[in-house]
């Protein structure tokens, strides 16, 4: 095990939110296109189409037609180098107007999470009032243009029969394929890819093949319960014959995961358990989310789902083993929490991308190893239990999929939605922990609480008996 | 100037310059060349070591070479020579030393079993250094004979002509199967550890394609046949081209990181190699690095496959 701590133990400062004079960033919504499997729906759509479709379906969702928007910033990990302006051009195709300024932002697969984090500080410190934030990826576009190695493995993958063969195909890619680190590629420092960092450190805590299973299969039943009670009616919008996430299989189950053979760590001297299953497969697609300030909601008569209280971002030396690739948001939340005088039983939804199965259940037995809370967080104790009840609630990247940029649009929204709805059911406070691993060791995490009531006093770190009116949602959940 | 150390033959004879290694190559494998065995050749029997120290001076870095090593081995480009880039440099004048007649050890066929270095100071790219190459420690090993061969630099310090020892690196070889009478005084070398091998999780992965042995060669100046393809190789009784052994440290060496120019950083290091089944190309080599700046890095490299160890060796900080 590790031999000294990477993170020094934190020093709780003041509530980041609000600021001083009470700006906040509210969520007001968010829109996606549904994700597809790669070489699928989306095999002629650039980045640019994608994230064009998501900013229009937004617009016509919130009447934006026109509007111009203080910033609009997303971005995309795979990416031609001829789309160094993705984002403007992609406002430029848009109902936005064409005075919307924007910007490119890469952070792997947290980009579309450190986006709504950065608008967010911009509006709470009064540099604009409004703001898009998201992010597009297509596995299917970008890089067959840049690498003969990518193209070969998804002419593979595309003629593969089984979905084990398909994540075989891409297992063979280089880092000379594929400049970005990115699932099923290779770190450019370890030559390992995602997927067996992932195995490394599955072994490691000991995750289980059935526990691992388990988590896959209620991911799928998750998503095809909310997409039944019609959640995503106010989130998604279809695009190119898809009306659903592609990935979603609603008759997943433990059973028929079971038979599917490992994929990855297959080398390791312990037995292999990570499946394509119960890992997330490439995906294409793109989301956005809207935030502002209160008074430009109000302005608008939009409504107001949640607000960003803070963000977190870590990062973990996993070059030489010290920690796993994919275990930065371990370090970012406790730090998160501490800032904010939170506890982990202060929160009623956690939204743990799952990169792969075993991500999430690696994340969550490390929270709760007391000798590792000590000397790698450098807390006094276990950071304490996630409540599976509110673990990914509407299902995550295992069933939905897991276009990189696009996945951090994608939680948020969901998050704000199923907080600014448990707010309307019971007059509380709701409040979401985010958390989303990278390649390159790092790992963001935000929290987001309900904020439907404008009299409401935001920055409250436990205000169970705030009263927060129902608005902003019209959804069964 | 120089400082005699101990081993150190005191008959001196300068080159014109750093070898050639293709040169040293051909005269070791040359049909008729009597360092050959089985070839006909009168095979000496000789239980000493030739009494003379090699000397190469005023041997610069070029710098194009030295960004072709740099990349090839995932160095960061910049002014600093890298260790294994200094034995590249330097190691040519003990070779010349290996194929004098007079070398009792045939050079085709050895086998480089390990390979220690210890640098003692960051050496810019635009240092005048000098070379010292001598051999010592000829011992009968289980499998053969044992010999070490001592390369040693020297740079000026301060304001004079005054020279430091800047690099020094040992090479221990083994002759497969030949002995020599008389070879023993010094006492026998260890047998082989033989404790059995189990993998460690791996931290990294090398993908190692048939040209790695190629490209090595272009920029190490080490091209001998076995590295370069599996015709080549066969002819040595290698069924496939095998990577140089240095490629895979000096790899290992910069991926730890230690031994780099820095706030804060002397480029003190001791770097060290040993190796085990050569990594026959193409090959996936599963790699692990572990350990952190300040006490330095243990690395071991295996057959991803069939879990046989390759390579294992440590990168540590040394004092300033």
């Amino acid at each position: 095990m590790p031999r000294s701590p990477q993170t020094p133990t934190t020093t709780p400062r003041p509530p980041a939110s609000p600021t001083p004079d009470g700006r906040e960033a509210v969520i007001v919504g968010g829109n996606r296109i549904p994700f597809a499997r790669a070489g699928g729906a989306y095999a002629d759509a650039s980045n640019q189409d994608m994230l064009t479709a998501a900013l229009d379906g937004l617009v016509a969702r919130f009447g934006l037609q026109d509007a111009r928007i203080g910033e609009v910033v997303a971005g995309s990990v795979l990416k031609h180098s001829r789309d160094f302006n993705l984002v403007r051009e992609s406002v430029l195709g848009s109902a936005l107007s064409p005075q919307t300024p924007a910007y490119d932002l890469q952070q792997a697969c947290a980009t579309g999470l450190e986006a709504v984090i950065g608008v967010s500080n911009k509006i709470r410190l009064g540099q604009i009032d409004s703001a898009i934030a998201g992010g597009a990826d297509t596995i299917s576009d970008a890089p067959i243009a840049v690498s003969e190695g990518l193209r070969h493995a998804l002419l593979k993958a595309s003629h593969a029969k089984s979905l084990g063969a398909r994540m075989k195909a891409f297992a063979s890619l280089r880092p000379a394929d594929l400049a970005p680190a990115t699932p099923r590629t290779d770190e450019p420092r370890t030559g390992l890819s995602m997927g067996e960092h992932q195995a490394i450190t599955t072994a490691t805590w000991g995750i289980s093949r059935e526990d691992q299973d388990a988590l896959a299969a209620a991911s799928h039943q998750h998503l095809a319960a909310a997409y039944d009670a019609g959640f995503f009616d106010d989130l998604v919008t279809p695009y190119l014959g898809l009306v659903r996430d592609a990935n979603l299989r609603p008759d997943s189950s433990v059973e028929k995961l079971a038979k599917l053979p490992p994929v990855f760590g297959t080398s390791l001297t312990v037995p292999a358990t990570m499946t394509a299953g119960n890992s997330t497969p490439l995906t294409d697609g793109a989301s956005v989310v809207l935030v502002a300030s209160r008074d430009w909601a109000q302005a608008h008569d939009l409504p107001v789902l949640a607000r960003v209280v803070d963000g977190e971002t870590a990062a973990v030396d996993f070059v030489h083993g010290h920690e796993g690739l994919l275990m930065a948001p371990v370090h970012a939340v406790p730090r998160l929490l501490a800032r904010n005088s939170l506890t982990l039983d202060d929160f009623d939804f956690f939204e743990i991308h799952e990169a792969f199965a075993a991500t999430v259940l690696s994340t969550l037995a490390a929270w709760e190893d007391a000798e590792y809370c000590r000397t790698e967080l450098g807390l006094d104790g276990p950071l304490g239990t996630v409540d599976r009840s509110r673990l990914n609630v509407v299902g995550s990247s295992l069933a939905a999929g897991h276009p990189f940029a696009a996945t951090g649009g994608r939680i948020v929204a969901t998050a704000a939605k199923l907080v600014a709805t448990r707010a309307a059911e019971t007059g509380q406070v709701a409040r979401a922990l985010i958390s989303i691993c990278a390649a390159g060791g790092l790992g963001v995490a935000a929290i987001i609480e309900s904020a439907a009531d404008p009299s409401g006093q935001p920055g409250s770190g436990a205000s169970a008996d705030e009263a927060a009116p129902a608005t902003g949602s019209d959804g069964a959940w | 100037m120089d400082v005699d150390l101990p081993g150190r033959p005191s008959t001196v004879k300068t080159l014109p310059g750093v070898p050639g290694l293709g040169g040293l190559y051909a005269r070791a494998v040359l049909p008729g060349w009597p360092r050959l065995p089985g070839r006909g050749g009168e095979e000496p029997d000789d239980a000493s070591l030739p009494e003379v120290t090699y000397r190469a001076a005023d041997v610069v870095a070029d710098p194009e070479h030295l960004v072709r090593y740099q990349r090839l081995l995932g160095e960061p480009v910049d002014d600093v020579l890298p260790a294994g880039f200094v034995h590249v440099l330097a190691f040519p004048v003990a070779m010349a030393l290996m194929v004098r007649p007079d070398f009792p050890l045939p050079l085709a066929g050895m086998v480089h079993l390990a390979n220690t270095v210890t640098v003692a100071r960051t050496i810019r790219s635009d240092e005048r250094l000098e070379v010292h190459a001598w051999a010592r420690g000829l011992v009968p090993h289980p499998r053969g004979t044992q010999v070490e061969l001592v390369t040693e630099v020297t740079a000026r310090y301060g304001a004079g002509d005054a020279m430091e020892v800047v690099w020094r690196g040992v090479s221990t070889y083994l002759a497969k199967g030949v002995t020599r009478s008389g070879v023993g005084a010094g006492g026998s070398a260890a047998a082989p550890a033989s404790a059995p091998f189990t993998p460690p999780m791996p931290t990294a992965r090398w993908a190692l394609d048939a040209g790695t042995g190629r490209r090595y060669a272009a920029v190490s100046g080490d091209r001998n046949p076995i590295h370069l393809s599996a015709l080549t190789a066969k002819a040595f009784g290698f069924p496939r081209a095998i990577a140089h052994g240095m490629y895979t440290a000096a790899r290992a060496l910069a991926e730890s990181g230690v031994g780099r120019a820095g706030a804060g950083r002397s480029g003190a290091v001791e770097w060290t190699v040993e190796f085990a089944k050569p990594v026959l190309l193409p090959s996936s080599v599963a790699v692990s690095i572990t350990g952190d700046e300040a006490s330095g890095f243990e690395y071991v490299g295996w057959d991803a496959r069939r879990g046989k160890e390759h390579f294992r060796g440590h990168v540590t900080p040394g004092a300033s």
